[in-house]
């Protein structure tokens, strides 16, 4: 017993006095729908340089919180923080990656592309207004697809997430009707439906469940090969999700450094602009200079070389231009 | 049916259901040990253990990083639970036996045992993760301390009972004083017994998760550094079996099947410990 | 048998550690109430106590928090996995005390303990990858085909079965309770006299008379005591419902519906949580499931001392 004691009390020495010498380390948290993107890239940098960036998938609520507390060196999430929540919360943001959000649908006989819907029939489905496939306003919008009589099952998410937020938005913008009954947020009152936990979850009740609808990241969409929409956006065109409609997107909103880069991509201009799409952000205090240059490193590392594996994730990169007004937004900052 | 069949039916027949639910009982433990045996072997690799995870979605990672951080959560949650809890059980049964506080505190520990380990982890995360600023190996070691604590206390106490108040008497009878007596005398009587309660509450803690999850947080790479947050096999259970890959999906099962065979080694090397001691 | 301390050093520096280390209980039931208590304090100012116990509204837009829906989740699938668990595990108990061979009782003893040394994590896992499937596809729609004609009772069993549900939560749970009840039946069985069983198998009665009549009776004090002990244990499981349940917040009146209990709501929440009075609310939550835990725990402890008391002598 008093032997293991010993041994015990040695270790400890060990142990607590090793970070000394261990690698470098920054350590960050926030919205899950970027996850394996920053990890793929953490896990290149950390061959490339040595230095470990743990990024953990909380969701982007608790990456705000946890930067707003300071328990991690940078936050992450997928709804932009507005100038007034970032100064009160002396926080710095910067876009890093664009993706999208997809309707999904679980319909016998309809395929992936061939559901076409509008901004006032998501909304209405999501309220609850419309309870019926064979609602006349489906119809109208799929004149040649065979709807049955089958009472729509809705499905969201149930834990807080960006994708939610970044879905809502898109409702809130389109919908008077939602703004002033649900509102937009990570989480928020959903009028109908069941709440599954995370993209996955979503997906698997959309797809175990018939004549349902959901929303999940266009990566899982695509890389589940679940039934996607098609939607109508601002310039009036139906767009099939994908790479060129996100980066369309991204190349209509304008991004102001001088506003943290305040955007919400939703309902862009674009013709043939995917109307749900969302840039996701970085957290940063303002006060830990030391913290912010080494992650400024990284993600000046991977807008550099990232760019591939990004892709190859299913991410859009940014453009370049955002990208270069970003390097600027770090300098004025000291972060670089 | 005369008076006598139906006395007799009516007992075969409960006696019936009560096997069925000894076999119903035994049912849900072989299928659920059965279905983490399967599934986990066939996800049982060496590099599962050799290797650090590979980015998501990714093949040919492994767990290297978790099975180490567990490890060391656990280590330090017994490096500061046993110490605590054998001396608290020594107190009850030895200075304090038999007078009100000693009661009072062993029937606290026994509800202690079973508050939901989640409020412990908020309980945490308040005291030791928002004050130092970021989460760490620490906190989680403490939250699994203090479920362990009431446990090793609770054996120890009654361990402790168990030894005959003669052996003390003839101790004192040398003019030893008490603590030499307990520490010499009463603590090797017990000593087995004391180690079976310390096994269990091993066993206890090592699968525990919600507690966890606030305050060692979790970490994708391989860390010893207690200060920071750090991988634990629990928390990564919880994050791969909910992941979109495949791979995260497999893992999670083996880290289920190393975790289950380990709390069930420990606590049937426990029983039997018992058994040989007591019997 | 209290030994009086004589004034030797080194017994005072024991005494002392020994002491400080017992204490530790108390300073943690102490510290978790205080710790609640201040970290809530924002949401107890802005929705009082009988407001948000009552209230259903759990709405992060508009800032306000109601704790009845998972409050009402918690009630629910406790009580469910109760109503499977108790039978099966009063069962259990009489099968190993009365029935098993005694070659038996021994191993089929520790099988049912190794059931409930399984971490809940693992049951969490199980239920999503194998028990959800089957019950949503096999079990659940049977049981909304067999009920369908019943009114009333089809009313439990509306809506679509997904598996990710109330009543797969509850099942799970009750695989989880049913070792605890089971050990603290047989032990609380095990202190009924021999000698008046012995009597009662002497004038004739059947083993099934002599658990009925004898053994219950003599032994309901403790039977209870387990059955609160486990109620406490269900309340605050974590894992095994986490993955089951869905977190949704609404007074649902289906097992097929998606449900949320304190601690699903927690797991799910915690590091969510970006308002102060969103957080607040949640460590609001943690207070109540602490209090209501604790106080069935508290309750079940005094019976199981009554019913020591009373028989061990």
């Amino acid at each position: 017993m008093r032997k293991f004691f010993k041994i015990a009390a040695i270790l400890a020495c060990v142990v607590s006095f090793s970070p000394a010498q261990a690698a470098e380390k920054l350590n960050g948290a926030g919205a899950s729908f970027p996850y394996p993107v920053y990890s793929a890239w953490a896990f290149d940098y950390h061959k490339a340089t040595g230095v470990q960036l743990n990024y953990q998938s909380i969701g982007s609520g608790g990456g705000i919180r946890q930067i707003t507390e300071r328990t991690v060196d940078f936050g992450a999430s997928d709804a932009p923080l507005t100038p007034d929540a970032l100064a009160k919360a002396k926080l710095l943001q910067f876009p890093a990656v664009i993706g999208g959000v997809v309707p999904v649908v679980n319909i016998a006989g309809v395929k992936p592309g061939e559901m076409r819907l509008d901004a006032e029939a998501s909304a209405k489905i999501f309220l609850g207004e419309i309870k019926y496939w064979d609602d006349g306003k489906i119809r109208a919008l799929n004149p040649k697809l065979k709807l049955a009589h089958t009472e729509i099952t809705v499905v969201h998410r149930s834990d807080g997430s960006g994708t939610t937020a970044v879905f809502t938005e898109y409702l809130n913008a389109v919908s008077p009707d939602w703004k002033a009954k649900v509102g937009s947020g990570t989480a928020v009152k959903w009028p109908v439906g069941i709440g599954g936990k995370g993209n996955e979850g979503v997906a698997n009740y959309v797809q175990r469940t018939a004549n349902s609808i959901g929303y999940v990241e266009f990566a899982y969409a695509e890389q589940n090969k679940l039934t996607y929409t098609l939607l109508k956006n601002a310039a009036g065109t139906y767009v099939t999700p994908s790479f060129a409609a996100f980066e369309d997107a991204a190349d209509t909103g304008t991004f102001d450094p001088k506003n943290h880069f305040y955007l919400w991509l939703v309902n862009a201009p674009g013709k043939d602009s995917w109307p749900i799409a969302g840039a996701t952000f970085i957290l940063l205090a303002q006060e830990k200079m030391d913290a912010n240059r080494k992650v400024v490193k990284f993600y000046d590392w991977a807008f550099k070389n990232g760019d591939a594996k990004a892709k190859e994730l299913v991410y859009v990169p940014l453009p370049k231009s955002l990208k270069d007004k970003i390097r600027a937004y770090w300098k004025a900052n000291g972060a670089q | 049916m005369t008076r006598e069949q139906i006395r007799k039916a009516e007992g075969a027949a409960a006696l019936t259901l009560s096997t069925l639910s000894a076999l119903l009982g035994l049912f849900w433990l072989v299928f659920i040990l059965g279905d983490v045996l399967v599934q986990g072997l066939q996800a049982l690799t060496p590099t599962l253990f050799l290797n650090d995870p590979a980015p998501a979605g990714a093949e040919g990672g492994g767990l290297r990083h978790a099975f180490v951080g567990q490890l060391l959560i656990t280590f330090f949650a017994s490096l500061i639970g046993v110490p605590v809890g054998v001396l608290g059980g020594t107190f009850l049964a030895e200075y304090a036996r038999g007078r009100r506080i000693a009661r009072i505190i062993s029937i606290l520990s026994d509800i202690v045992v079973s508050v939901p380990s989640i409020v412990i982890g908020t309980f945490v995360y308040a005291v030791l993760v928002k004050p130092v600023g970021h989460f760490n190996g620490w906190a989680g070691a403490v939250a699994l301390a203090i479920i362990m604590i009431p446990v090793v206390l609770r054996t120890t106490e009654d361990m402790l009972s168990l030894v005959p108040w003669e052996l003390r008497e003839a101790a004192f009878a040398l003019g030893a004083p008490y603590y030499k007596v307990i520490i010499q005398v009463v603590y090797r009587g017990a000593a087995t017994g004391i180690l079976t309660g310390i096994l269990l509450s091993i066993a206890r803690v090592a699968g525990e998760t919600a507690p966890l999850l606030f305050t060692s947080f979790n970490n994708s790479f391989f860390s010893v550094d207690m200060s920071h947050p750090i991988a634990s096999l629990t928390a990564t259970i919880f994050q791969y079996a909910t992941g979109p890959y495949k791979t995260w999906h497999a893992q999670a099962w083996a880290a289920s099947f190393v975790i289950t065979v380990f709390i069930l080694l420990l606590t049937i090397l426990g029983r039997l410990i018992i058994r040989w001691r007591y019997k | 048998m209290a030994v009086t301390v004589k004034r030797n050093p080194g017994d005072i520096i024991f005494f002392s550690l020994t002491a400080v280390a017992s204490c530790t209980i108390i300073v943690f039931i102490v510290g978790i109430v205080f710790v609640l208590l201040t970290e809530s304090s924002l949401a107890i100012q802005k929705f009082g106590v009988i407001q948000f116990l009552t209230s259903t509204e759990w709405d992060p837009v508009k800032e306000t928090f109601g704790a009845l829906t998972s409050i009402y989740g918690t009630i629910v699938t406790t009580a469910l996995s109760l109503l499977i668990a108790i039978p099966v595990a009063l069962g259990i108990a009489i099968f190993i005390t009365e029935v098993a061979p005694n070659f038996l009782r021994a191993p089929i003893g520790i099988a049912i303990e190794l059931l409930a040394a399984i971490p809940s994590i693992i049951y969490g896992m199980w239920g999503l990858f194998t028990l959800s499937p089957l019950m949503g596809n096999t079990v659940e729609p049977f049981l909304k085909k067999a009920t369908a004609s019943i009114p009333l009772v089809s009313v439990l069993f509306q809506g679509t079965p997904m598996g990710i549900d109330v009543l797969t939560a509850s099942v799970i749970l009750s695989i989880m309770i049913i070792p605890f009840t089971a050990s603290i039946a047989r032990d609380a069985f095990n202190l009924t006299p021999a000698v008046v069983k012995e009597s009662a198998y002497a004038l004739g009665t059947t083993k099934w008379e002599v658990v009925k009549n004898i053994v219950i009776p003599y032994s309901k004090l403790g039977v209870f005591g387990g059955i609160l002990f486990s109620l406490g244990r269900a309340l605050g499981e974590t894992m095994a419902v986490a993955f089951v349940l869905g977190n949704n917040h609404r007074i649902f009146t289906s097992l097929f519906d998606s449900a949320a209990t304190i601690t699903v709501t927690l797991a799910n929440e915690f590091t969510e949580a970006d308002k102060d009075i969103y957080l607040s609310s949640l460590f609001y939550l943690a207070l109540v499931l602490f209090v209501m835990s604790f106080v069935f725990l508290a309750i079940a402890k005094f019976f199981l001392l009554r019913a020591e008391r009373r028989y061990s002598r």
